[in-house]
């Protein structure tokens, strides 16, 4: 297990098999009359390895990694939920994987896809859904290109955005790509957002709004959440949602009634699909009234001939991905809001805090907690006040000697060393306490015997690899 | 009494019993659940979604198969434009099935995450090996989104403003192009090969081509490489092809001093899925490497050992650590579709590739022969293709109709998605046609030709 394992491409045979494709069964004429001899290629460097080779090179590779099923995978703002595994059968249903996007009959696909968008309406009191888009990034770029469509129908000028110094990295990015400008406001030390700041930046005119995430990253829920729409309403900008944290809110409160205007959803977060070592995800986009003209291109109502797709839409954004969106992704998410139910959803967001909240207290007797306070979904420690300069990433490291994955590091940006961990609702108590177990171990060999950690992980399949090295002298293929 | 029937038969993956909820509850120091969310104000606590109870798993399944059934799997398609019906051999299906693979998530953790973080690496050699383009990234979300993070790309590159897209790309493919630039600012003019050269102005960052092109010509790249070339010597080209299954045959995009190369990579053993996941094939030139959107896998080694590993590299390019300064918002990609591709070229192997190519060309070949001898058909194609075709039909609704009734998915009907171009039919074959199959394909072609069409 722990020598280095040979890349694939070294256990090339001289085979000439021809095993995946079908036996050919019409007259062939000489290639070079159909395909002009300058047009061939020479040679293709792909290697001929019998199926037997293939399989087992992954089965090793499988048993190198880490997934949701080996063990709890606390990593911040990216829920790592249990993935059922009656969706993986469900996606797998003939009339959903061999359909093509541009046929007729595709009546089954249409009803799934309008339905859920019901369901997500009624999620988070959202009047309209687009899902479309292929991720959570990908959703607040549609988000936002919708916002910038909206002013420009009103003739209206607004090019910055307001984002708060604790938002996931995507945020201003996103925001870049849809052509704003950034204007960063300082977070209060519970992440919240100051009002007078609010006020402030609002102030400047061109300002089109601001983006939140609600429970923040550091796993508060904004207090004055209801304040901080309306201040922007007032100076008539648009609120929008990021959904990365919405898992804990389910069943509890809606981000509409909170007074977002958009909202985008991870549906490979908050409704268990696999995320795939990452990706695909899909990032669905929610609405209210007004923006519903907005949303891109195709867009789904239901008329009296069935489930339709609405062309004369002159105010959309236009198309932001080819076809209808991840689908297999979004069946997935389809049947999880349908095998919980009202009150299933709402045991998740109970739960998602229940479990979190027993970490932080049971972890904060030896950790560095910066905010004491009952949290959402998620926390943050810091590694201020660890013994003998035992770092973040020391302690990440030696998480996975116990053979665990570690939370989220050095993020969110706002608290220095942070460990941000998100348990989930689908951790048993047994698997949180071991988890505690293991950072007390580690607490304790920080004071005690703090090389351990400084050059942790020793059971894994490799030692601490070289970043450094590897930025500095890429190496991407063989 | 009824409602405690439906609440026992539902799904729940939240492990806890009540008794366990108490001891946690306890342990935090609070009474109930509802004390857990003391910072939400009150008037905002819903008392219930109005949705309906939950399922078991039988009845879920039931109520799923009756959605899909309203959908229709035909036993054999002659329709392409974007998403195409390959063989999938059983064994990517397998691999990807591996929940060590399918439950994970981005490798953060380099140490834990070796497994995904070699095959990663292995697809990033593999598709560098397929195309002969320097480098390729771990993959972006599909080829629409990969081809207009690659026009933005080069305006990056170029400090210029505007874009040229070649007739023939994906009209979706377009319609995305358009929607990504206009949030940038970034003008977007179209050309065709006669016109090209005088569209070449000093603004322009980039021509985008397509080649197979939307309506099957395969493009003489070396042609149009030249024309850029010579009269706007500091644009970039970027070329974007739907079905690089025809890299078993075709000229690669790194031997013809592409600079941008995407795909969409649905053909290697991805299913059509009604159009998603897909998978963002995208590749460029070493020069370029730091100004390209998506994750990286490098290679390096053990700060203490002499052990080689893989670990998620050139990080400072992206939005977690650069922020609004990024090359691009992505973050989540398609990892478990290029651990498919991964598997499939694999299986498929040099051999598989080379005759799959094969395959559909001779196969296309040979419709579009036998097409043309029916009367009222005519093949509009003048370049040579891979394995899509345009042909004028007499009748393209009776061709439809007949297909249909022939249990074979039909062609895609132009007008679609250029209402001017009627009568024609953008038709695909693939390996996957049998000579059956394409039989009775053309057998419904006779069955709406003009003699049997007037003759009605």
């Amino acid at each position: 297990m722990c020598s280095n394992i040979q890349l694939i491409f070294e256990k090339e045979t001289e085979n000439e098999l021809k095993n995946f494709v079908p036996q050919m069964d019409i007259d062939e004429v000489d290639i070079n009359e159909i395909l002009p001899n300058t047009l061939q290629r020479k040679d293709l460097p792909i290697p001929n390895i019998p199926e037997v080779e293939i399989v087992r090179h992954f089965i090793n590779l499988s048993n190198r990694n880490y997934g949701v099923d080996s063990g709890i995978y606390p990593l911040g703002s990216c829920t790592m939920k249990y993935n059922p595994k009656v969706n993986e059968n469900i996606v797998r249903m003939p009339e959903f994987t061999y359909i093509h996007p541009l046929q007729e009959e595709n009546d089954g696909c249409l009803e799934l896809l309008y339905h859920i968008s019901k369901l997500l309406g009624e999620i988070t009191g959202m009047d309209g859904f687009t899902l479309q888009p292929a991720a959570g990034a990908h959703g607040e770029l549609v988000g936002l290109l919708i916002m910038k469509k909206y002013f420009e129908s009103k003739g209206l000028k607004k090019l910055k955005i307001i984002v708060p110094d604790s938002a996931h990295g995507t945020n201003p990015a996103s925001a870049k790509m849809a052509g704003f400008s950034i204007i960063e406001i300082q977070s209060n030390k519970y992440g919240e957002i100051p009002l007078d700041q609010l006020e402030f930046a609002m102030q400047e005119g061109d300002v089109a709004g601001i983006m939140l995430t609600n429970p923040n990253t550091l796993g508060v829920f904004d207090r004055q959440i209801k304040e901080i729409t309306k201040i922007v309403h007032e100076n008539s900008g648009l609120c929008y949602y990021d959904g990365a944290n919405i898992n804990p809110m389910l069943g509890i409160c809606r981000p509409r009634d909170m007074g977002f205007d958009i909202i985008h959803l991870n549906l490979h977060k908050t409704f268990s699909t696999p995320h795939g070592g990452g990706g695909p995800g899909s990032g669905p986009i929610g609405v209210v009234n007004e923006l519903i003209p907005f949303l891109p291109e195709p867009c789904l109502i239901s008329t009296q001939q069935g489930i339709v797709c609405n062309e004369n839409n002159d105010k959309s954004i236009g198309r932001i991905k080819a076809f209808w969106g991840n689908f297999g992704v979004i069946v997935r998410a389809y049947a999880y809001i349908l095998a919980l139910g009202a009150e299933g959803l709402k045991r998740v967001g109970q739960v998602a805090v229940l479990n979190a909240n027993y970490l932080r207290v049971l972890l904060q007797k030896n950790f560095n907690l910066p905010f004491n306070r009952i949290c959402q979904h998620e926390f943050v420690l810091s590694d201020r006040g660890m013994p003998n300069e035992v770092t973040t990433e020391d302690i990440a490291k030696r998480i996975l000697d116990h053979g665990i994955y570690a939370p989220t590091i050095y993020f969110p940006l706002i608290i220095s060393g942070a460990l941000m961990i998100e348990p989930t609702e689908t951790e048993s108590k047994k698997s949180l306490d071991y988890f505690v177990e293991v950072m007390n171990k580690i607490y304790e060999e920080a004071k005690n015997d703090p090389e351990i950690l400084k050059n942790a992980p020793h059971n894994t399949s490799v030692k601490r690899l070289d970043a450094v090295l590897a930025a500095r002298n890429p190496i991407l293929h063989d | 009494m009824n409602n405690l029937i439906t609440e026992l038969f539902k799904l729940d993956f939240v492990p806890h019993d009540d008794k366990t909820v108490k001891e946690m509850l306890n342990v935090i120091g609070v009474k109930s659940l509802q004390e857990l969310f003391q910072d939400v104000p009150s008037d905002l606590i819903i008392e219930k979604l109005n949705l309906s109870s939950g399922l078991s798993e039988p009845d879920l399944i039931r109520q799923l198969e009756k959605i899909s059934h309203k959908n229709k799997v035909y036993s054999s398609s002659f329709l392409g434009a974007g998403c195409y019906f390959h063989y999938i051999p059983s064994l990517v299906d397998f691999v990807t099935s591996r929940s060590e693979f399918y439950t994970a998530y981005t490798p953060y953790q380099a140490e834990a995450s070796q497994g995904y973080l070699q095959a990663i690496y292995e697809y990033q050699t593999m598709i560098s090996r397929l195309t002969q383009m320097d480098v390729a990234n771990a993959s972006m979300y599909d080829g629409s989104t990969a081809l207009a993070e690659a026009a933005i790309m080069s305006t990056i590159i170029t400090r210029k403003s505007s874009v040229i897209l070649l007739r023939g790309i994906h009209p979706e493919y377009v319609e995305v192009i358009r929607t990504y630039c206009w949030g940038q600012n970034i003008n977007i003019k179209s050309a065709n090969e006669e016109n090209l050269k005088d569209m070449l102005s000093d603004d322009v960052a980039a021509v985008l081509f397509q080649s197979p092109n939307f309506f099957g010509d395969i493009e003489d790249v070396s042609n149009i490489i030249k024309n850029v070339r010579d009269n706007c010597p500091n644009c970039l080209i970027i070329q974007v092809m739907t079905d690089p299954t025809c890299l078993g045959v075709l000229k690669p995009p790194g031997a013809t001093d592409v600079d941008i190369f995407v795909a969409e990579g649905q053909s290697f053993g991805i299913t059509p899925s009604f159009g998603g996941p897909g998978l963002g094939i995208f590749t460029a030139k070493q020069k370029y490497l730091r100004k390209m959107p998506g994750r990286l896998i490098g290679k390096t080694k053990e700060i203490n050992g002499e052990k080689e590993g893989f670990i998620l590299t050139l990080q400072a390019r992206e939005q977690h650590i650069r922020r609004e300064k990024a090359s691009s918002n992505i973050c989540t990609n398609q990892a478990l579709c290029s651990l498919a591709a991964l598997t499939y070229l694999l299986a498929l192997g040099r051999t598989g590739l080379k005759e799959v190519a094969k395959q559909n060309i001779q196969k296309t070949h040979y419709v579009k022969q036998k097409l043309s001898e029916i009367p009222g058909y005519k093949i509009l194609n003048k370049k040579p293709t891979y394995n899509e075709f345009l042909v004028k039909c007499p009748d393209i609704e009776f061709l439809i109709e007949q297909c249909r009734q022939q249990e074979l998915l039909p062609p895609l009907k132009l007008t679609n998605y250029y209402p001017e171009m009627k009568s024609i039919a953008l038709v695909c074959v693939t390996e996957m046609n049998s000579k059956q199959s394409i039989n009775n394909f053309l057998e419904a072609a006779r069955s709406a030709s003009k003699d049997n069409v007037e003759g009605q």
